[in-house]
């Protein structure tokens, strides 16, 4: 019963941020500057051309009359058509979601990979040689740029020996570098915090408690302290695979996917008001999921934490 | 806890690899027909997404660069001499009072869908132009055509209510290609699915990745296309485009970034292929600003630019212009009046009286060109004495800021070029988006599009294009040159004069 009525707090507080975040991105797109009428008709329009486009958009009526259409439409999951392609929003984030979803799993899960049991051995054998590789390791990781790394990865797996291809997309060894360059930084950032977290368990009293009882050293180090250390390490994956959807944006660019993130960057660059307010939306939605799905984690790795 | 968060973070990076598992199979079946000759295959890098495959819907040069391969016009430049050349219309003639013009239409052609070419279809096309609900951002070049008769299944009339020059030209251009009838009438989404009588049929379009076209095999130009498939790449970097080419994995790319073109030129199995575009580069002044509005200022500015320096640097060479027009147009006026010359700049800012003023010089960040460019011409305008602040704005900004808006100082930019030149001209002397009023230039401009004929209008057009040698509402930079990487076995790749759309249908692919 208390879970259920923690997920109907939690849709109830999802709805309200939607429509927090879709009524600030319909009147920021509005208000900086750009036209996506003039983007279409080009600077040799004649003025009745671009009236013409406008009228064809709908941005000629006004902007309240607008902004109540909009919100009428998405109450049924309608999110209009692309104002430059005239494609249905809708199918145009799902045709994409697909792809930066698979790299962002494939990312973050690199970085689990690479990052916990690094951040852990770091953490148990303090000041040694894999504790020094580790904090390198985060360092030089958090001060790459991803979209330098990404285009030495290319350089050096695409180029120099050609394992992988340059661009596009069609079978798994077109996403291999694309997600290792965003799994990378996050790595980094998910290590340093293990460390840290484990460190501190380990200099807590419950852990010579369960020494003085006579437990393994193993059992002390990985079933009671890294379940408590593994906390705010989920907390922040979670946040990482949020940033992860955004970070496409430049990662898609490089390796020249079809991903989500390259269609809302044009979809800007183009003020393309529909899909824009679309993927805002849509992005908040699966930002909300990733966080419900956080809290959830919480009470599966310490039963002791109660939903609610 | 460990080993299920392990776990779970292999099966996550294994769940794509099941998604994206299916489309790795492009290698063809093994060859049971070996007598079939292999398919000739031209891959192109396309530096981004066309906004829309519908010609007169928008104004993007990658949808009319790309359309030139599906569709077809009534006629087109010719690829050598840019002469306007019979296309789907065999010929033409022209009224004695220059109000009609007949189109002969070639006989036979066929649709991608299957229908036979006839004058409805270009009734039908040209009217879904001129409707002003239909959203077509060409429509004012129909604006003289009163009707459009079809008096038989291959002519087509136009009746205009005034004389208009540029008609021919209009009716030439990307933006008028010839769609079926059967399709315009069931609202077909030619955006997505294009349906023309062009060399290629669309076969796929996945945004942001690739579009791919296929040989049309009853295309009216005998012989033509000569390669079987175009699959052209959407990729956006140019350090990947050039890498892809010397990799093989590419054919052409169409323009080769400045600072790749000594790689290239060190690569064997790549040739360069360098060519003059039809642009008119330029850093535009708004003649409202109260310092700029002084014609001395502006022939000051003039005089601090090296042209040719900025050409060599930002745009990667080119011929220098002295008027607002391209270098390879017939229009061309040939006048010079202010050569480089940076102590003449002084002497004439100061006799102006210009202190410390700050100039605003808009940039449009998405082409890296204009940027370079910009900060060359804010060095040596600062050289002279002007105090220049760059602004950086992005594309729709400097649409509606700075060209609609006329919120500007100073601004770099291109114009492209066109297959007439009142497309190029009309409507500067009373505005535009440098705010450089002029009757005299306005009403030669208007008069010239109402004259027909290259030996009527050219003297026309040379007085207005002297009077803005003269005047300066710009710096006029001038047209650069465009090197195209080609791999060395593909020949025949050609580019439209005029237009600067590349053209496969001469391509051959060894």
């Amino acid at each position: 019963m208390g879970f259920l009525l923690f997920i109907l707090k939690r849709f109830v507080r999802l709805l309200a941020t939607v429509l927090i975040i879709s009524t600030i991105i319909f009147f920021v797109i509005r208000v900086i500057p750009g036209d996506p009428a003039l983007v279409i008709a080009g600077i040799d329009a004649s003025d009745e051309e671009i009236a013409s486009v406008r009228a064809k958009l709908g941005t000629d009526k006004p902007i309240g009359v607008q902004y109540i259409e909009w919100l009428g439409d998405i109450v049924r999951l309608d999110f209009g058509d692309s104002m430059i392609s005239g494609e249905p929003v809708r199918e145009l984030i799902f045709e994409r979601f697909p792809l930066t979803l698979s790299l962002a799993l494939m990312g973050i899960s690199l970085g689990i990979l690479i990052a916990i049991p690094l951040g852990v051995v770091s953490a148990v054998r303090r000041w040694s040689a894999w504790d020094y590789f580790g904090m390198l390791f985060s360092q030089v990781g958090m001060a790459i740029p991803s979209f330098w790394l990404a285009i030495l990865l290319l350089l050096i797996f695409a180029v120099r020996f050609p394992l992988f291809p340059l661009f596009g997309l069609g079978s798994f060894r077109h996403l291999v570098l694309p997600a290792l360059s965003l799994g990378f930084v996050r790595a980094a950032v998910i290590l340093r915090l293990t460390r840290a977290s484990m460190v501190e368990e380990l200099s807590k009293e419950y852990v010579i408690t369960a020494r003085a009882k006579g437990l393994t050293e193993t059992m002390v180090k990985y079933k009671h302290a890294l379940r408590n250390a593994l906390i705010p390490v989920v907390t922040i994956t979670g946040i990482q695979f949020g940033y992860m959807l955004g970070g496409a944006i430049i990662i898609e660019q490089v390796f020249s996917l079809p991903g989500l993130g390259r269609l809302f960057l044009y979809g800007i660059y183009q003020r393309d008001f529909t899909l824009v307010q679309g993927g805002v939306v849509f992005i908040a939605v699966v930002f909300s999921l990733v966080n419900f799905l956080v809290d959830v984690l919480y009470s599966v790795i310490n039963p002791k934490i109660r939903i609610s | 806890m460990k080993r299920i968060i392990c776990l779970a973070a292999v099966v996550m990076l294994l769940v794509p690899a099941f998604i994206f598992a299916g489309g790795g199979q492009e290698e063809p079946a093994a060859d049971s027909a070996p007598a079939v000759a292999e398919p000739a295959t031209l891959k192109f890098a396309l530096p981004g997404n066309p906004d829309s495959l519908d010609p007169p819907m928008t104004s993007g040069t990658l949808t009319f660069q790309v359309c030139k391969s599906i569709y077809d016009t009534l006629a087109e430049p010719d690829k050598d001499s840019g002469k306007l050349v019979p296309a789907l219309a065999e010929s033409w003639t022209v009224s004695d009072d220059n109000l009609s013009y007949t189109f002969n239409l070639r006989k036979g052609v066929k649709f991608h869908n299957g229908d036979t070419l006839t004058s409805a279809d270009v009734k039908a096309t040209f009217e879904r132009i001129m409707d002003e609900e239909g959203g077509s951002v060409q429509s004012k070049g129909m604006k003289a055509v009163t009707s459009i008769e079809t008096p038989d299944e291959s002519t087509v009339v136009f009746n205009l209510s005034e004389v208009y020059a540029p008609f021919l030209g209009f009716v030439s251009s990307g933006w008028c290609a010839v769609l079926p009838k059967s399709l315009i009438d069931s609202g077909h989404n030619f955006d997505s699915e294009p349906v023309g009588t062009g060399p290629f049929k669309f076969v796929e379009w996945v945004r942001d990745n690739k579009i791919i076209l296929e040989k049309n095999a009853d295309y009216w130009m005998a012989g033509l296309p000569m390669v079987d498939n175009v699959e052209m790449y959407i990729i956006p970097e140019t350090s990947v485009q050039v890498q892809s080419l010397m990799a093989g994995q590419v054919d052409v790319v169409f323009i080769v970034d400045t600072d790749s073109i000594p790689m290239l030129e060190a690569n064997p199995d790549v040739y360069l292929q360098e060519s003059l575009t039809s642009l008119i580069l330029v850093m535009a002044m708004n003649c409202e600003n109260p310092v700029l509005s002084n014609v001395k200022v502006r022939q000051a500015i003039n005089y601090a630019i090296d042209k040719q320096k900025i050409l060599d640097i930002a745009y990667g060479g080119g011929k220098p212009i002295n008027t607002f027009m391209d270098r390879a147009n017939a229009y061309y006026n040939d006048v010079e009046y202010y050569t480089y010359n940076p102590e003449k700049a002084k002497a004439l800012l100061k006799e102006a009286g210009v202190g410390d003023e700050e100039f605003e010089l808009f940039l449009p960040q998405n082409y890296a060109l204009h940027v370079t460019a910009g900060e060359m011409y804010q060095e040596m305008l600062s050289d002279v004495g002007l105090n220049v602040k760059i602004q950086l704005v992005d594309w729709s900004t400097w649409i509606s800021d700075v060209y609609k808006g006329g919120k500007y100082d100073m601004t770099v930019i291109g114009h492209t070029g066109k297959l007439d030149p009142d497309g190029t001209l009309n409507g500067y002397g009373a505005g535009k988006y440098v705010k450089w009023n002029n009757e005299e230039t306005a009403a030669l401009l208007k008069k010239a599009a109402t004259v027909v004929g290259y030996e009527n209008r050219k003297p026309l057009y040379d007085q207005a294009l002297d009077i803005m040698a003269q005047e300066v509402p710009f710096v006029y930079l001038g047209s650069s040159t465009r090197q195209t990487g080609i791999r060395n076995n593909v020949e025949g790749f050609v580019i439209t004069p005029k237009l600067d759309t590349f053209d496969f249908r001469w391509t051959v692919v060894k």
